[in-house]
């Protein structure tokens, strides 16, 4: 039978638990944001070596599971520190932080991902604004700030929503590396009574409450946006 | 002479779009370029402001001579603060208002203050009888309007030259002729242009010459009398023939 005293008392133990959830989400998504910014020049500017590279890089991340991806790092990273530090470099491969490797993991994941996006918006924005501005005189680089960013920015941001809100689910797999999220949480207090429905309803829910909040912050933002940028919808 | 192409030739793979033009412009003329569609005509108007790089041939602007196909940086940047283009659809910076649409090459191209950018921007808005909506975007604007604001983006800038790519020819028939009008304005001002249209009256009665246009070579030039009247190419007078406009 369903223990909703259990439910109910289970609940606030998960929900404490939940800052690390979006902790990870947070930083992993600002690190991969940097890196996406830096893969999108060098793939639309096409540069010589790196551009192959990081084009298989992105494609083999966006095909294979995260969680895969984060055996990889979790295990490769010590060996790859450890091989530092034979040749000489002052690393220490040893006590490194499961949530240094998740970030590490989950932030490549996020950078391949939204590299695409990136890619993407930038090329729905119509070349045409571009020349008409280099036409009028502007460098490329001011072409590009002035006009070509905002409208590839109020492109961006719905995208840009679903993949934040994918990580935030995607976080549900770093208890296999031993970091206690909402997750984690959920199976340590389901198996003190076996009582599995309970928590992870919990765990449901609380997930559904932080995915509601950033959709909604998301989606005022992206209006504001597109009223800034486009001047097409008013603000509520 | 203020322009002066020698040998321009363009090929996109295969196929040549522009086999060797030859083209001089003098200050204060009104060219316009007839000839069919795909023939090249935009294209031979997009190597002169470097939208596309040519692969062979010259350009004297003012007292520059530039390689069209290994132009520097800086050549091209000032190429394009002396000219500006007109384009078939508008493009009307989508982010910015309509006086901001004719600021923007004030303050980022010319390096002018946006006080004095938006006073001028003002004035052009009222020349071609919009200031009343300078707060509005360009999806708040119809056509005509929109084709309007875009030749006073590019007149503010006091270019040597103007080059107009089909500026009517995305517009509804009924928004044609003030489109025109601002055009005829301008010529009458002594403003140097390059036009692409397929408006016939227009070339006719705004041109200094008529350069014809055909498969990627201009095959005929001359006054607009001796061009409408007395074509003296056998391509020039099939596509005049064809035409139905009244010239």
């Amino acid at each position: 039978m369903f223990d909703r005293k259990f439910a109910i008392s289970s609940f606030p133990q998960i929900l404490a638990v939940a800052p690390t959830t979006i902790y990870l989400a947070l930083v992993a998504t600002l690190i991969g944001f940097i890196a996406a910014v830096l893969a999108v020049i060098v793939r639309e500017r096409k540069i010589k070596i790196l551009d192959p590279i990081v084009a298989t890089l992105v494609s083999f991340i966006r095909g294979t599971p995260i969680i895969v991806q984060m055996y990889v790092v979790y295990y490769g990273l010590p060996q790859l520190l450890y091989a530092l530090k034979e040749l000489g470099f002052n690393t220490n491969p040893n006590g490194l932080p499961a949530i240094v490797i998740a970030i590490a993991a989950y932030s490549l994941n996020a950078a391949a991902n939204i590299s695409e996006s990136i890619r993407s918006a930038y090329h729905s924005v119509d070349p045409r604004q571009y020349e008409a501005a280099i036409s009028v005189g502007m460098r490329p680089s001011r072409a590009l700030t002035r006009i070509v960013v905002p409208q590839l920015v109020a492109n961006f941001i719905p995208n840009f929503s679903n993949l934040f809100l994918d990580l935030i689910k995607d976080t549900a797999l770093v208890y296999n590396i031993g970091i206690v999220e909402i997750m984690a949480k959920a199976n340590i207090i389901s198996s003190i009574g076996f009582k599995y429905i309970e928590t992870y309803l919990d765990a449901l829910v609380i997930y559904i409450i932080i995915c509601w909040i950033f959709a909604k912050l998301f989606q005022i933002g992206e209006i504001i946006v597109r009223h800034r940028v486009f001047h097409t919808q008013e603000i509520i | 002479m203020l322009l002066e192409l020698k040998q321009l030739k363009k090929q996109f793979k295969e196929n040549h779009v522009l086999k060797g033009i030859d083209l001089s412009v003098n200050k204060g003329e009104v060219i316009v370029i007839i000839g069919p569609s795909g023939s090249g005509k935009t294209t031979l108007l997009r190597n002169i402001n470097f939208l596309e790089t040519a692969d062979s041939g010259t350009m004297a602007f003012r007292d520059q001579q530039i390689d069209l196909s290994r132009p520097t940086k800086e050549q091209i940047l000032w190429v394009r603060r002396h000219t500006a283009m007109v384009f078939q659809n508008y493009n009307l910076f989508k982010n910015k208002t309509a006086l901001e649409n004719i600021s923007e090459g004030l303050v980022f191209g010319q390096g002018k203050s946006k006080l004095e950018a938006d006073e001028l921007a003002e004035k052009a808005l009222d020349q071609v009888g919009l200031l009343d909506k300078k707060g509005f975007y360009p999806s708040q604007l119809s056509g005509g309007q929109q084709q309007r604001i875009g030749i006073a983006r590019a007149t503010v800038l006091n270019p040597d030259i103007v080059l107009f790519d089909e500026p009517t020819s995305a517009l509804d028939p009924e928004l044609v002729g003030t489109v025109l009008h601002d055009m005829k304005q301008l010529a009458d001002q002594g403003q140097t242009m390059i036009v692409v249209t397929h408006q016939m009256s227009f070339a006719r009665n705004v041109a200094s010459r008529v350069a014809f246009f055909a498969d990627g070579e201009i095959l005929e030039t001359g006054r607009p009398d001796e061009i409408f009247d007395h074509p003296q190419h056998e391509r020039t007078q099939q596509f005049l023939s064809a035409i139905a406009e009244d010239y």
